[in-house]
């Protein structure tokens, strides 16, 4: 069967054994149409990069899913009933990636390089900077 | 008193100093062992974010055209995701 990435984002204020519930259940879904979770993956609550619906954080989890096409229909279906569940995303990929996603092993490395956020930033803004030292010799 | 040596790279010497140095011209994702182009990875997809939050083009950050195209759709679904803001202030 086709293998699919599906990402899905519930609200903050719900406890993780709450967010565990939502993701047997739609595990449940998924085995009873004949697909199966190869892997599951909580990301936890993470601070959301603009407010969805209010919410600024969100408890993220990941999903690795080889299903048929109904079981994928059925299981967005009931994400998009279901009021915990603020977003989510399907992606067809052609094989899982082996181990933890980047997410995970990203923040196990906890040296996180200094952000260089000048490298094109002034690229799309109007140039006020100051003029650059070497033009004063 | 800045002497003028040989700018190497645009370094140094006393032209306006280009944002990207002409001598970097690979990309980044092409070739045998360059990274893979993921949704998930937000480090490496807001290096080709610009500060506002804009896709920057691939003139700028010479990623080939094949890549630039999965690229962009990566970051379209980053933000999606929350992962990655449409825009900052």
């Amino acid at each position: 069967m086709s293998l699919y990435e599906y990402t899905y984002i519930a609200r903050q204020d719900i406890q993780p054994q709450q967010v565990d519930a939502i993701t047997a259940e739609f595990a449940k879904i998924i085995d009873d149409n004949g697909g199966k979770v190869a892997k599951t993956e909580s990301w936890g609550l993470r601070t959301l990069a603009y407010r969805i619906k209010k919410y600024k954080k969100g408890h993220y989890v990941h999903l690795n899913l080889d299903a048929p096409h109904a079981a994928i229909a059925e299981l967005e279906r009931n994400a998009r009933l279901h009021e915990d569940v603020i977003r989510y995303m399907t992606i067809r990929v052609e094989e899982f990636e082996e181990g933890d996603s980047v997410v995970l092993r990203s923040n196990s490395r906890d040296s996180r390089p200094p952000r260089d956020n000048n490298r094109f930033g002034n690229d799309d803004r109007p140039k006020f900077g100051k003029k650059p030292e070497g033009d004063k010799s | 008193m800045s002497t003028d040596r040989p700018s190497s790279g645009g370094a140094g010497g006393g032209q306006q100093r280009r944002p990207f140095f002409r001598r970097r011209k690979t990309c980044p994702f092409s070739g045998s062992h360059a990274q893979t182009i993921d949704y998930k990875d937000v480090r490496m997809l807001s290096r080709y974010v610009s500060e506002r939050g804009k896709i920057v083009p691939s003139r700028i950050t010479a990623v080939s055209a094949k890549k630039q195209r999965e690229l962009s759709k990566a970051i379209k679904r980053a933000r999606n995701l929350a992962l990655i803001s449409y825009v900052n202030p």
